[in-house]
């Protein structure tokens, strides 16, 4: 019995040990590397030229850059939603795909913190925010709950790490010296004591009900920042809530799509199963219904009464300049989705990851929505104001920027796959130890 | 009736290959450089000239940056030269008439001015006849009037202008506001016009005092002029302090409201507070596993 147990154990710590790149995965870094490197460049150029370089100019002075921190703050959600919302649920499933979830979670709100400092015209004055802030604008608590929110997911990321740490040391042929050096460092003084795992299970229950509140907040205030603001599109009391769920939505969306590329690439069909993709399936499901729900409620309503100040902005958006683009996210980012994970058989790890990339893709599409059309209806008339300023259309620097933003958080996630088991193994273990029990029983 | 169709088709084929010809001369042509000069003079002071250079291509107009021109006082020669002025990113270039050219100013009543880029003349009949405007109000029974007067200078003295078209207004901060019915009135024989201000308890400055303009545009004898006069018709102007340095959500950050400081700081104390609790415990699984090495 024990001799299988330690079979068991060594097979799972096999699995789930962490790989060197194959050729595929250094061709998938090496693109990754040169996107960033071309954001590098086209940021470069917005450094010695200045914003000039954007297409961004009087009206239109949000443009791809605040989509894109719009977006990454929304993806970062799914790592209270699965790892703590599923956690206190006693919600046993979702073990494999906390960590994806939690990584996931870290790389985006490090890029929208950077994003952020990419849309300033100065970035070098940035520590102006602290000496000069006021605490009275939405935009200085974006900034305090972000750095909050990064804080706390580090710390979710590093507690339910650190028993695996000591696996990783231990098998130090398997990851290399250079690697277990950096384990050592973060974690050889874990000896999985049971008053070590006492007292990591009750941070971790601390930081899962810490999260949710400041995850729900870091979104709200991000909504806030539109909803404050008198204009058509943003003036909103529906704001955060319709920002939360399609947060939650992009999120599980982005969870999806990751847990089909890392169990066909890493070959973890046993770790994450169909039933991981049932389940998920049946979530994104809801969370795209209640979506839906929510842009009924945001555009339905002020389109029944198109007041005169709304009249331009709505018509833009349905049959306008922007039209092709609003039913292209409304489709694709959650109608398609919704009919394809009804189904049964939708909801098998090639459809699902589909619809996942779907609702990821129409996401991106929907804060571009979100931010960009706005700004083109302000209250007052444009006079007397060159053409550029009434149309906006990305120039290639901030094309490459966002990119490249979006091609980082994709290589922090890849290096993190590189140096750490994508799949909690020591949680795996346990659980797999605790079924092999009740089912003997 | 088929050699009437045929005629048609011709004639079609024929016009489409015209139009596709001139079009192309069009497109390939390098455009027409259009120049203006106007000449302008502020309250009988300040004279000076803005030459604005365009290029108008495939039916659109852009202004040309970097273009250099020579502006002349009533001859072509280099001592008439007012100045050599280079075109801005909007096509213009100012300049005032130099000391220098004070006699020659002076001699005549009329002037010509002319343009040359490099040996080209552009512009050699702009001509203007120098004249003035002056504003006089009056109040009866709170009823204020503006009369502006329009005079030419003509052998040695300043003589009434008739005829002239010329609009009277208030300067408020997006632009003039007019002052009585009318947009524009038409001076008398006597070179006058006057008109009743209609816009009574206007905003003024702190001390109730705002400007009235009388101003001629690009006519064709004069140029632009224009006249200024503050008068105190307005209302005074009192500043709101009611909110100065209160504890408000559009003050400084120094003043912000102390429920918006108790709420904000409450939560990110407690948050981190938590937080710096959790990394203590850190700490303490890290000595637990340090006491169980040794």
């Amino acid at each position: 019995m024990e001799n299988s147990t330690k079979i068991l154990e060594q097979q799972i710590t096999q699995d789930l040990l962490p790989k060197k790149f194959g050729k595929r995965g250094m061709a998938w870094t090496g693109l990754l590397l040169l996107i960033c490197l071309i954001g590098g460049y086209a940021y470069y150029r917005q450094l010695r030229n200045g914003l000039v370089v954007t297409a961004m100019r009087d009206y239109v002075s949000w443009g791809i850059y605040i989509s894109n921190f719009v977006f990454f703050v929304a993806i970062s959600l799914v790592g209270s939603l699965i790892t703590a919302i599923f956690r206190l649920s006693n919600v046993k499933w979702s073990t494999p795909l906390t960590r994806i979830a939690e990584i996931i979670a870290v790389s985006a709100i490090v890029m929208a913190s950077l994003i952020i400092i990419v849309d300033m015209g100065r970035p070098e004055r940035f520590y102006n925010l602290f000496f000069h802030g006021r605490i009275q604008s939405p935009i200085m608590w974006d900034v305090i709950v972000i750095a909050t929110y990064f804080c706390i997911s580090i710390l979710l990321l590093y507690f339910p790490l650190l028993p695996d740490l000591k696996i990783l040391i231990k098998n130090k042929d398997k990851t290399g010296p250079g690697l277990n050096k950096l384990y050592r460092f973060q974690g050889s003084f874990w000896k999985g004591t049971k008053e070590q795992f006492r007292i990591s299970n009750k941070s971790i229950n601390i930081l899962c009900i810490l999260i949710i509140p400041v995850a729900f907040s870091i979104h709200t205030v991000t909504s806030w920042l539109f909803a404050t603001t008198y204009r058509p599109g943003w003036d909103s009391t529906n704001f955060g809530a319709y920002f939360i769920s399609g947060a939650f939505l992009v999120g599980a969306g982005g969870v999806v799509v990751a847990m089909y590329i890392f169990r066909r690439y890493y070959h973890l069909e046993k770790y994450i199963t169909e039933l991981h993709f049932e389940k998920m399936g049946r979530i994104v499901v809801l969370l795209a219904l209640l979506y839906l729900y929510f842009n009924v409620n945001e555009y339905l309503v002020p389109a029944f009464k198109m007041k005169k100040s709304e009249e331009a902005h709505l018509v833009e958006l349905f049959t306008g300049e922007f039209s092709v683009m609003f039913w292209f996210a409304i489709m694709v980012g959650m109608i398609i989705p919704i009919i394809i994970l009804l189904f049964k058989k939708g909801r098998k790890p090639l459809p699902m990851f589909i619809a996942g990339a779907m609702i990821v893709v129409g996401a991106w599409f929907k804060r571009y929505l979100i931010v960009t059309p706005t700004l083109l209806h302000p209250f007052l008339p444009m006079q007397d104001v060159p053409l550029s300023y009434k149309h906006y259309f990305p120039s290639w620097e901030e094309w490459a920027i966002a990119m490249g933003s979006l091609a980082a958080a994709l290589l922090i996630i890849t290096f993190f796959a590189r140096v750490y088991p994508i799949i909690p193994i020591e949680e795996t273990i346990m659980e797999q130890n605790e079924q092999n029990e009740k089912d003997e029983e | 009736m088929k050699n009437n169709n045929s005629l048609f088709i011709f004639l079609l084929i024929s016009m489409s290959f015209s139009l596709q010809t001139v079009m192309a001369q069009e497109k390939a042509s390098p455009g027409k450089t259009i120049v203006n000069l106007r000449y302008y003079n502020t309250n009988n002071s300040l004279q000076y000239l803005v030459l604005q250079s365009q290029l108008k291509k495939e039916g659109q107009i852009t202004p040309i940056k970097g273009k250099i021109y020579d502006i002349f006082l009533d001859k072509s020669d280099p001592a008439n030269l007012i100045a050599r002025v280079t075109t801005d990113k909007n096509g213009k270039a100012n300049t005032v008439i130099p000391p220098t050219l004070k006699s020659a100013w002076e001699a005549t009543p009329q002037h010509i001015f002319m343009v040359k880029e490099g040996s080209e003349e552009i512009i050699s009949d702009y001509t203007i006849n120098k004249a003035k405007i002056t504003i006089d109000t009056t109040t009866t029974d709170s009823i204020h009037s503006i009369s502006a007067s329009v005079q030419k200078w003509e052998d040695g003295k300043w003589i009434p202008a008739a005829g002239v078209e010329m609009k009277l207004g208030i300067k408020r901060l997006g632009g003039v506001l007019p002052a009585g019915d009318d947009e524009s009135y038409t001076t008398d024989s006597s070179g006058t016009v006057t008109a009743e201000l209609k816009k009574q308890n206007m905003p003024g400055d702190i001390k109730g005092n705002y400007t009235l303009s009388a101003q001629v545009e690009d006519n064709e004898l004069f140029g632009n002029i224009l006249a200024e006069k503050v008068v105190p018709w307005g209302t005074t102007l009192q500043p709101d302090k009611s909110f100065f340095n209160k504890r408000t959500l559009w003050s400084t950050g120094i003043h912000a409201p102390f429920w918006l400081l108790f709420m904000a700081f409450g939560i990110i104390v407690g948050v981190w507070s938590t937080m710096i609790y959790l990394i203590f415990q850190i700490v303490k699984i890290k000595k637990i596993g340090l006491q169980k090495s040794a």
